[in-house]
């Protein structure tokens, strides 16, 4: 009896594979194996050691400590130090840098809350950007509550990206909607105008574009209607923006069995509501990753915008190191700029492509 | 009456017309408002300011350019400097891609570490930060004198990347390069109609060795005379003569496009390898190939089948990417236009044919790569585009 | 189920309907009328035109040739025409079409909300009657994908009936079930039919035409061949056609 209980015993438990074992399979399985992890493992060491000397153990920290950069072997965030500043905020009054740096935050904070889906009904997103990006514009522009006036020509900075990401993506997304739903439209006309226009928009370069509507939409417009440089510019990217989050969006709609409208249609529900709740739900489900995607893609264009002359991230950097004694350090700022560009991007895209598993777990 | 209004038919009609004035109300609105602000400038619309020369200089030319050109020719100049940009960059992005793609899928999991990491840096940040910061770097290495040497024939420094060049004009080259573009174009039909018999290898190796032979000869017969074969670039005084130079400016822009494209289509290439149904290579396992020969004659067609549309969509965007080329002062097409605007305040005219330019090459690109999935698509399937 | 029109006005009346899907004639010179309380269920091989015949009756697909009357209103062009037919006759899928994205109860509220303007009480109390009714009050919070077949099938038939429909088309609602799951939905199309629903079915299964229908149509080629009570229908098949299908089919 005890040696039959034995063997049941030993045949229930399967081996678990040591950790050992596990590093050998994936690491050394093969002689070629064993000296291509040993170069790497050399490789990873190599760099690693670098970054970590160049950036950290014998770089400068403090601007006063400026002059000991000439002889210094590593990184001179002296200059970070002295000109951040500018770096975040442009030209914005020295005095009022709070304000900026508060609806910077409050900017980051928006975006941050869009990813938790508790927000994501049309009501409440719409409501939590239309807070956000109202705080934040009071919070820029000012001439109420207290605040001084300070106008857009004087924003620049980390300040200026986010507002013109947070602009494009305000206009963008309800517009992206409606392209997407008038290119699927039963009318012929409306489709292929639709069609047109989404082809035309995406076949041409971003910068083209906001060329266009910085120095050629005021010859075709009437008086009344020209903005500012900067709101044009913004409505010519979120046109832009709008055109390929259509195409995403479309693909979702597409990807949903065409029997969901028809059950729609017989239990008598009008187009728009079959649109609003059972098509555009499940579409948005559909192609959630190409959707946080496009805005990925779109935070990073964002520094396009600097072509167009205007005195965002890319430019105040420029502008830091430009003078005097910290022309050397271009790498520094340049570092500490994609460094910036870096943790949002990334954040965003890893982001993304945890709702892509989610999802697809969710689908089975 | 009511009745109309009510019948789905004609509320559609009725819709799209309304639609479409509203659309046709618009469009005349900008043209008269054009009019009307160009005639308050002073400014006369058409195309006949091509002809006047320009006047400007700038700084890379893919042909021989003289001040006193027309603006047509500087246009011109403007495309064939976009398309080199783009076909260097987009080259070395797909031999890049290849390599970290592989990289990535392999099995080794410290060297795929490398390429993710390799993948992550570049990708997120802006293309544009990357041409600057490379453009700085370049400019900024040591002058002539103290340039970066390789073997004495490639010379690196602030003033561009110098490299040796055949002594032959440039109509021979020229022709060389069309002469292997239509070989390989032959070789393509040839397989097409013949598949892989053994008649079509003998034909394909006579080919090879026909086409060096013909190499050969024409740049014997063409080259220019008393000269060497090769004009290597060698330090005179301050500056290199001879060779050919690349500026930093272009040069910078092909490093960014490359490392840039490179990550993104390496995952590309390794969505395609990860898209080979598992089912074929074990098919192909039990059949007892080499890990190679799977690789060599299983993974790599039918990976390169499923990539095709995202690589073609790739191609395009890193195109797009090309404009970037005013941040650092390349005189690319979009520079050119921009530039000319601003000298002749032709604004409209310009813009149109930018457009139409980039129109042209998008539709090109799309062309030759849809042709190229056509040709290689697997028969019987069903192509989802 | 109460019903507010005259008994003698034809539930569904389809005279001399033609559609053709670009150059192929799909359904050809169809006459059927359906009284008011009558089952029919159609048969015949596929291609046949049958769905297509029953979605031409809520206008899921457009006639190019003849008239379709439903209820006593003619299905035109008319957008008030359409809408109140829609309200009127409720549609059972071949794939269920659950809204994957709603609970089994949001199912059923969502058009008594809508467009019957009801409360979230009073809809939620209406769904939870109709989800007795096919015997799976106990699901009402899971979704979709969490059931069977055979259950989804069932909430689709209570989100149909949520609605108060004076007419029923089933098109093919067992034919995407595995069979231990047919009978339970075939139970409750045969209680609702006991009821006094009138009901248009499309269907493989004879075993229910035979206990339920009152006339049994068979089509084939777009035409209808032969019509019957399923007695006569069965037993005696009069066209060479007809007996060559119930051969096909009654052979397993």
């Amino acid at each position: 009896m005890n040696t039959s209980n034995q063997t049941l015993n030993d045949v229930l438990a399967p081996p678990k594979p040591s950790f050992g074992g596990v590093l050998k399979q994936r690491l050394f399985n093969t002689p070629l194996d064993a000296v291509i992890t040993i170069v790497c493992a050399g490789l990873l060491f190599y760099l690693l050691y670098n970054v970590i000397d160049w950036a950290f153990l014998s770089s400068i920290w403090k601007a006063e400590d400026e002059p000991l950069c000439r002889d210094a072997t590593g990184a001179c965030w002296s200059v970070i130090d002295a000109r951040h500043r500018i770096i975040m905020f442009g030209l914005f009054p020295f005095e009022e840098h709070w304000r900026s740096t508060v609806a910077c935050v409050v900017m980051i904070l928006t975006i941050v809350l869009s990813c938790v889906p508790w927000f994501w009904s049309a009501v409440r997103l719409g409501l939590l950007w239309i807070l956000g990006f109202g705080t934040f514009y009071i919070l820029m522009h000012g001439g109420i509550f207290g605040l001084t006036e300070i106008t857009p020509e004087r924003w620049g900075g980390l300040a200026l990206t986010l507002f013109i990401f947070a602009a494009v993506s305000i206009i963008g997304m309800p517009l992206s909607v409606i392209l997407a739903l008038g290119r699927r439209s039963k009318l012929p006309v409306i489709a292929k105008m639709v069609g047109l226009f989404i082809d035309f928009f995406r076949s041409l370069p971003l910068l083209t574009i906001l060329f266009t509507a910085a120095v050629i939409t005021p010859f075709l417009l009437p008086g009344w209607l020209q903005g500012d440089k900067l709101y044009r510019v913004i409505v010519g990217f979120a046109i832009f923006f709008a055109c390929y989050q259509a195409e995403n969006i479309r693909a979702g709609l597409q990807a949903i069995p065409p029997g969901q409208d028809e059950a729609g249609l017989t239990l008598g529900l009008s187009y728009w509501q079959r649109v609003g709740r059972i098509q555009l739900p499940q579409a948005f489900r559909n192609s959630l990753p190409a959707i946080v995607n496009q805005f990925v893609i779109t935070f990073k264009e964002t520094s396009i915008v600097t072509i167009v002359g205007f005195f965002e991230i890319l430019a105040s950097g420029s502008a830091a190191f430009g003078t005097g004694q910290w022309t050397a350090h271009y790498i520094e700022v340049y570092v500490f700029i994609g460094l910036i560009y870096f943790i949002f991007v990334f954040s965003l895209s890893r982001y993304g492509a945890y709702l892509e598993r989610k999802l697809r777990v969710g689908h089975g | 009456m009511g009745n109309i209004l009510r019948n789905q038919k004609f509320r559609g009609i009725l819709f799209q017309a309304v639609a479409l004035s509203v659309v046709a109300v618009v469009l005349i609105g900008m043209v008269m408002n054009t009019k009307a602000s160009l005639d308050a400038q002073g400014l006369t619309a058409g195309f006949n300011f091509l002809d006047r020369s320009t006047g400007w200089d700038f700084s890379f030319s893919v042909l021989p350019y003289e001040i006193s050109d027309t603006y047509t020719r500087v246009i011109l100049i403007g495309v064939l400097n976009t398309l080199l940009l783009g076909f260097l960059g987009l080259l070395l992005a797909t031999i890049l891609g290849i390599i970290i793609g592989l990289i990535r899928t392999s099995k080794n999991y410290l060297f795929s570490l490398l390429g993710t990491i390799y993948v992550e840096v570049f990708r997120n940040v802006p293309l544009i930060l990357q041409a600057i910061f490379w453009y700085a770097i370049l400019t900024n290495l040591p002058r002539p004198r103290q340039a970066l040497n390789f073997a004495d024939s490639i010379f690196l420094s602030g003033r561009g990347l110098y490299f040796p060049v055949l002594n032959i004009p440039l109509w021979s080259f020229a022709l060389m390069v069309a002469m292997c573009i239509a070989w390989l174009i032959t070789l393509g039909w040839l397989r097409h109609k013949m598949d892989a018999s053994l008649a079509y290898h003998r034909l394909k190796k006579m080919g090879w060795i026909a086409l060096i032979i013909a190499i050969v000869v024409i740049g014997y017969l063409a080259r220019i005379p008393e000269t060497t074969l090769f004009d290597i670039p060698a330090l005179k005084g301050l500056n290199f003569r001879g060779g050919m130079r690349m500026p930093p400016e272009l040069t910078a822009l092909v490093v960014a496009i490359a490392l840039y494209g490179g990550a993104y289509i390496g995952e590309v290439i390794r969505a395609g390898l990860m898209a080979v149904p598992k089912g074929q290579i074990e098919a192909a396992y039990v059949n007892g190939l080499s890990n190679f020969q799977i690789f060599w004659h299983i993974r790599m067609p039918l990976a390169i089948r499923a990539v095709l549309p995202s690589l073609t969509n790739q191609y395009v965007q890193l195109m797009k990417a090309t404009t970037i080329g005013i941040v650092v002062g390349f005189s690319d097409l979009f520079m050119i236009i921009s530039t000319s605007i601003n000298q002749s305040g032709q604004t409209l005219e310009l813009l149109a044919i930018l457009m139409a330019c980039f129109l042209a090459i998008n539709l090109s690109i799309a062309f030759v790569m849809n042709t190229i999935n056509q040709k290689i698509a697997l028969k019987g399937y069903e192509v989802k585009s | 189920m109460a019903d507010n029109k005259q008994s003698n006005t034809p539930a569904v009346s389809m005279s001399a309907v033609n559609k053709w899907f670009d150059d192929f004639h799909v359904l050809k010179d169809i006459n059927l009328t359906v009284a008011d309380g009558e089952k029919i269920v159609i048969c015949g091989p596929s291609g046949s035109g049958k769905s297509t015949l029953i979605r031409c009756i809520c206008k899921l697909e457009d006639h190019q040739r003849g008239s379709i009357n439903v209820l006593g209103t003619e299905l035109n062009d008319d957008i008030a025409n359409i809408d109140e037919i829609r309200r009127e006759v409720g549609m059972v899928f071949q794939q269920f079409n659950l809204f994957p994205h709603m609970t089994v109860l949001e199912n059923c509220t969502l058009a008594q909300t809508l467009v019957r303007k009801k409360s979230r009480k009073e809809a939620e109390a209406i769904a939870m009657g109709f989800l007795e009714k096919v015997r799976i009050p106990e699901q009402a919070n899971k979704y979709p994908g969490e059931l069977s077949g055979g259950q989804q099938q069932r909430v689709a038939i209570a989100r149909s009936l949520c609605m108060n429909p004076q007419i029923l088309l089933f098109d093919e609602p067992t034919s995407a079930l595995d069979p231990e799951m047919i009978s339970e939905v075939l139970d409750v199309m045969v209680s609702l039919a006991e009821e006094g629903m009138t009901m248009v079915c499309v269907t493989h299964e004879m075993g229910f035409a035979r206990r339920v229908a009152d006339r049994v149509i068979f089509m084939d080629e777009g035409e209808i061949v032969e019509e019957n009570d399923p007695m006569t229908f069965f037993d005696h098949p009069e066209n060479e056609r007809t007996k060559l299908f119930l051969g096909q089919i009654l052979a397993h």
